[in-house]
């Protein structure tokens, strides 16, 4: 296993009378692309804001690349970049005046800021546009520009909270690639998000957050391993699977979606026996689906919630 | 120090790029000072039947014809006798006519002495008597006043001003001087300049900077006003001093206010964020919004001054250091109330409120639109808590009466006073406020 990257021990965050964060530890090791997967108002952006010392945390430490983050250590930053959930841009200045005014508070000298401007211009394919005004841009390309304007200065840590809200698949799907190329060449990456997709796609580790706490962490494979079943096995919903829905619940819990019963097994069996049982009671079905188990399917197992509604 | 440098630049460039700021900023106060300006100035057809009392002893026809212009002209009602307690009536001297004045019965009056105009004279001579307890009114009446001696302008140059000046200053600034007369009376009075510019001397140079400054002694010669404020102080310069500083004011609270509450947007747009997870401080962020804020309010404040002497003549270079120094005080404490504002909102719309809501008043009893010693005592007492008032009290002190450093001492203290103490307020609240969370 590489080296530590970002260290959190036992930090702690409350607004008011909303704990936000509640002792959380975590580590991230060199190079690791580590998602942080949680429901709305798990606490991503809160630690992601504690990450880079936008507010100190109430108790705790954080440590990255090995110097203590706090709101008052402005050297760090330097070696972080981050992306706000928020879109942070100047409607009014160009793509291109956005990233000087940016990329000029990194103290980068200044030919080459306007290397790196051009070359992360290009590589999100906003050159064409960096001299428009920022609010003619689309959605996903001010979520591009949001990005590259958090990577000018190079840094060797990369935080993205929700990075690609209200953005295409396709655009999605570019930024991903995207992010994947600056994790190989070596940036450290942390990705919040509440799409178990996308942490499953990107993320070679991840950590799954809820109410302030940390309540599994581990490798993608490794996670799903705590699943107490594997697989679940979806039936469309009709008149003749409705009525004879009792077989299923010798193989398993049963739930009840809208359009189908979502089957899940508790005891291993094979699939021709299970399908020869249906068919002996003659029941009729138009699809059966087998599905693979998903963080989804983790964290409704861990809360009994799902993590979107 | 650097981030703040950048911050700084950066407002400047964003300002630069909101052309809505730029027009709020210059243009607009600009176009409503020139409005208020120019209604007061007695350009426009202004105001009727002004009681003004005039006593003409100079036998000169120029004199003559300022009378029967006046008689004519609609905005006067020319009063040239008054009945006294016997019912007899009875015309004018110079005591009685001051009296006339004193007691209220004219609103001003207008003396052309026996001097008034000669041959040999160089210029005009006029006496001017009023009592300012009507400022706006005397702003106007002088105003018209004017109008009517300038319009005399033409017959006095050409009988015999031009040769006096030529004589007076020698041929080269005496013709530069008949231009730029020309070009005002031209402007302002819509006369064709022509009648001014003797033919033979249209073929002029550029006077250099002495005889510029021979210049504008001789214009003062040629129409002398004299006047005699006959209760209170005395006051050097026109109407129009009030108006540019008043609406600059006003106007310099509003940019000011809507610079800071800019703050607002900054933090719901992300950008304050982006920033403050960047190599910034909140205190850079702080710091480079009061820079920014002050300079653009002393920007502001040169630009109407400016824009007020190039129109309306206003002397502001006879004082310009003590002027400087109070625009100064001026937008540090201006500066202040705007942070102070943005620092206990809790959104844009509720500082642009409030603000707007204190400006207003503040503008109306610190005495940027009208003199406060209209206002009944209480208010008046009130006036003096405002940054308006000291602000424009200084102006005043500064523009009309031209008074030195050690005069406007109070004003400055006063004024960084006020900022310091409004700036301790809101950096504590910006501490623990919600603009940054
Ligand atoms: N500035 C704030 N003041 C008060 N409460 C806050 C503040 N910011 C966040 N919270 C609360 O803290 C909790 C965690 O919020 P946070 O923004 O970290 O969640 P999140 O996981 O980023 O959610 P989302 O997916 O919706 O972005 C929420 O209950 C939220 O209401
Ligand atoms: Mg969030």
């Amino acid at each position: 296993m590489s080296a530590s990257m970002i260290n959190i021990q036992q930090i702690s965050k409350k607004y008011a009378t909303i704990t936000a964060l509640d002792a959380v530890t975590l580590e991230v090791h060199q190079q690791e692309f580590f998602g942080l997967l949680g429901p709305n108002g798990a606490g991503k952006t809160t630690l992601m804001n504690l990450l880079v010392g936008y507010h100190n945390p109430d108790s705790g430490t954080i440590t990255i690349d090995g110097d203590n983050v706090t709101q008052d250590s402005l050297e760090i930053r330097k070696r972080i970049g981050f992306v706000p959930q928020s879109l942070a841009l100047y409607d009014e200045l160009t793509g291109q005046e956005n990233l000087e005014v940016f990329g000029k508070m990194f103290d980068i000298p200044r030919k080459m800021l306007m290397e790196q401007i051009q070359e992360q211009l290009h590589a999100v394919e906003l050159y064409d546009r960096r001299k428009d005004k920022t609010k003619t841009y689309s959605g996903g390309m001010k979520r591009r520009l949001n990005i590259i304007a958090s990577l000018l200065h190079d840094p060797k840590v990369l935080l993205c909270d929700e990075p690609t809200v209200g953005v295409d698949p396709q655009s999605r799907n570019a930024i991903f690639e995207f992010l994947i190329s600056l994790n190989k060449q070596g940036k450290t990456i942390i990705y919040t998000t509440h799409y178990m997709e996308e942490a499953e796609r990107l993320c070679t580790r991840i950590g799954i957050i809820d109410h302030g706490k940390i309540i599994a962490l581990g490798a993608t494979d490794k996670l799903l391993e705590q699943l107490t079943y594997e697989e679940t096995i979806a039936i469309i919903k009709n008149p003749s699977t409705e009525e004879n829905k009792k077989i299923f619940e010798k193989y398993g819990a049963l739930v009840e979606e809208d359009d189908h019963f979502e089957l899940k097994p508790v005891k291993r069996f094979l699939l021709s026996e299970f399908f020869a049982d249906i068919e002996k009671q003659g029941m009729q079905y138009s699809w059966i689906e087998l599905h693979r188990p998903t963080l989804e399917a983790l964290f409704l197992q861990l809360t009994g919630r799902r993590l979107r509604d | 120090m650097k981030q703040v440098y950048l911050l700084f630049m950066n407002s400047y460039l964003r300002f630069w790029k909101d052309k809505v700021s730029v027009l709020l900023t210059f243009i607009v106060p600009l176009v409503l000072m020139t409005i208020f300006g120019s209604i007061f100035s007695g350009s426009g057809s202004g105001p009727q039947g002004i009681r003004l009392a005039v006593l003409n002893q100079s036998s000169s026809p120029v004199a003559k014809q300022i009378e029967s212009s006046l008689d004519t002209m609609k905005n006067f009602r020319v009063i040239k006798s008054f009945k006294n307690d016997s019912g007899k009536v009875i015309t004018f001297d110079t005591l009685s006519i001051q009296e006339y004045v004193r007691t209220g019965k004219a609103s001003a009056a207008l003396i052309l002495p026996p001097d008034a105009y000669s041959d040999t004279s160089i210029g005009l001579y006029v006496k001017f008597y009023y009592d300012p307890k009507n400022d706006i009114e005397m702003q106007t009446i002088r105003g018209l006043i004017q109008q009517v001696v300038f319009s005399q302008f033409p017959s006095i140059i050409a009988q015999s001003g031009l040769r006096q000046a030529e004589k007076f200053l020698g041929i080269q600034s005496g013709t530069a001087f008949n231009r730029d007369m020309a070009s005002i009376v031209h402007k302002y009075f819509k006369i064709d300049t022509n009648l001014i510019l003797h033919p033979k001397l249209s073929d002029f140079s550029i006077a250099g900077s002495d005889s510029g400054k021979n210049k504008s002694n001789f214009f003062q010669n040629v129409v002398r006003i004299e006047d005699q404020q006959l209760v209170g102080k005395e006051v050097k310069n026109p109407w129009a001093t009030r108006s540019v500083g008043g609406w600059a004011m006003t106007f310099l609270l509003f940019t000011l206010t809507a610079s800071s509450s800019s703050l607002f947007e900054e933090r719901k747009s992300g950008v304050l964020l982006r920033l403050l997870t960047s190599p910034v401080s909140r205190v850079h962020i702080l710091w480079s919004k009061y820079l920014f804020n002050m300079s653009l309010g002393i920007i502001q404040l040169l630009f109407m001054f400016f824009a007020g002497w190039a129109m309306f003549q206003v002397d502001i270079f006879s004082n310009f250091f003590n002027l400087l120094l109070i625009i100064i005080a001026a937008s540090t404490a201006c500066t202040a109330f705007g942070m102070l504002l943005a620092a206990f909102s809790q959104t844009r719309q509720q500082a642009q409120g409030l603000g707007t809501l204190f400006i207003l008043s503040m503008s109306a009893i610190g005495g940027a639109w009208f003199p406060t010693n209209f206002m009944p005592a209480t208010i008046q007492f009130f006036s003096k808590l405002t940054v308006v008032y000291w602000s424009m009290d200084g102006f005043l002190e500064v523009l009309w009466r031209g008074v030195g450093l050690i005069s406007i001492l109070p004003h400055l203290g006063i004024l960084f006073g006020m900022g310091a103490i409004i700036n301790f307020i809101s950096i504590r609240q910006f501490k623990k406020g919600h603009i940054f969370d």
